[in-house]
């Protein structure tokens, strides 16, 4: 029989033995609970594809920057050249201006890209798709049935008319699109699979397309200059 | 005896717990945890990037403009072209704008949580801002932002998962407001022509949306923070 000191260390070491494992218990408890939960979270914010897709588009966006950092340097540094020398240089002037001009769809243009050509009706969001896709993918310069589009080129259906910068245009349309057919294709398949249980697409790789339409700027009316 | 059952009864709950424990590390829930911290630890790295790389090209952009100053003072020839040249950059959106216009208010509604809607129609998509950047141009709008983001000809809304992004990948996220400038009667009505973005309106009324638009005597619009380099497209000759 136990004296009563060795009772009562006796019964403190099962205490402290129990003490512990209610504490091993509670760490692992919340370990799991909070592991749990953090998953949860994360999920119901942000898939795993959708995350990946998310650093793909940065990659090429910033990469896409980078190029531009370069070409901006250059324009810079032969401006700088010109002036340290005592003159200006009115070429590099121009031909960002040529480049602008391109880009807002005043000067024709010609380069290796897809014609597309859609026969069959289509809606005015179909088609806002079809172009957000081509200019996603890099798109330089579009033109639709003899119609230079760019950014601002309104697409409407008004009934089974597309009305298209206030024109309407007819049931085939023929779209030429200029850029990187490597880009360009997947993108206007892309628009062609959502399509093609209605119309006939048909696209075609083009290693050389003119787009001789030309859009003819509007003035500001209501739009001034500065912040 | 009630103290042995209890602590038998804890070690058996102890070992149960850490068996969970141990099984749940190499498996799903904590991999899936180190994954989604890393992926958006890449992502948050790419974010400030691109975030750099654009403030890097805006003062390259500041740097040639002041180039293009001093040789229009220098040069006639050089005037010339500058004055058309500084035409071309307010169309393409690298020169920020103010005005009258219209601003369209719009962000997520509620999950109706019901099994048998899965349309997605509670949130907001990118073709929804395309759709209502498309009805504002054909309204006569001069000049497009969508929250601080600038329309520019090259512009395209597009998905990256659930993320809406615009413009070299900046992510789009409610509420959303797109600023037009223009004539703020003829904007407005054709935002609220029935027949314009009805789907949209539609599912605002089931959804709550919050589509609103309010006319205003003056409105900003930013310079587009990225500019356009061509690859492809050449004049000709």
């Amino acid at each position: 029989m136990l004296s009563r000191p060795g009772n009562l260390t006796a019964r403190s070491q099962r205490l402290l033995v129990v003490s512990l494992i209610a504490v091993a218990l509670g760490f692992l408890l919340v370990v799991q609970l909070r592991s749990q939960a953090a998953v949860a979270r994360t999920l119901a914010a942000q898939d795993d594809t959708s995350v990946a897709l998310l650093i793909n588009d940065l990659n090429r966006a910033n990469n896409e920057l980078i190029q531009q950092s370069v070409a901006l340097a250059q324009q810079q540094a032969q401006l700088h050249q010109a002036l340290t020398s005592g003159g200006a240089d009115s070429q590099a002037i121009s031909k960002e201006l040529i480049t602008l001009r391109e880009v807002n769809g005043e000067v024709p243009v010609h380069g290796p890209g897809l014609q597309i050509r859609i026969q069959g009706l289509v809606m005015d969001f179909e088609l806002q798709d079809a172009l957000n896709n081509l200019r996603n993918a890099g798109a330089e310069a579009i033109s639709l049935n003899g119609y230079r589009l760019v950014g601002s080129t309104p697409v409407i259906s008004r009934g089974d008319s597309l009305i298209v910068a206030g024109h309407a245009v007819g049931t085939a349309l023929v779209l030429l699109v200029i850029g990187d057919p490597e880009r360009l294709e997947p993108a206007a398949n892309l628009s062609a699979s959502s399509l093609q249980t209605r119309v006939q697409v048909d696209i075609q790789r083009q290693t050389d397309l003119a787009i001789t339409e030309v859009v003819t700027p509007r003035p500001l009316i209501y739009a001034q200059l500065g912040k | 005896m009630t103290l042995l059952a209890s602590v038998s009864l804890a070690t058996f709950l102890v070992a149960g717990l850490a068996a969970t424990q141990f099984r749940s590390q190499p498996l799903p829930p904590s991999n899936r945890v180190a994954r989604d911290a890393a992926l958006r630890q890449s992502v948050n790295q790419l974010e400030d990037q691109n975030r750099t790389l654009k403030a890097r090209v805006q003062a390259l952009q500041a740097d040639v403009k002041a180039g293009e100053d001093e040789s229009a003072r220098r040069s006639s020839a050089a005037q010339e072209v500058k004055a058309q040249l500084d035409e071309q950059k307010t169309i393409a959106g690298l020169t920020a704008l103010h005005g009258p216009g219209l601003t369209v208010l719009l962000h997520d509604g509620t999950d109706p949580n019901d099994p048998a809607d899965k349309s997605l129609g509670w949130t907001i998509h990118y073709q929804d801002l395309q759709d209502i950047v498309n009805v504002l141009w054909a309204s006569g709008a001069e000049a497009i932002a969508v929250n601080g983001q600038r329309i520019v000809p090259s512009t395209g809304f597009y998905y990256a998962g659930v993320n809406i992004l615009v413009n070299n990948a900046s992510r789009l996220s409610g509420p959303y407001t797109v600023i037009a400038l223009g004539d703020p009667p003829a904007l407005a009505s054709g935002v609220g022509n029935p027949d314009q973005l009805a789907e949209l309106k539609s599912r605002n009324r089931i959804y709550g949306l919050g589509l609103s638009w309010l006319r205003s005597t003056r409105l900003g619009v930013p310079v587009y923070d990225a500019t356009f380099l061509l690859k492809y497209a050449q004049p000709p000759g």
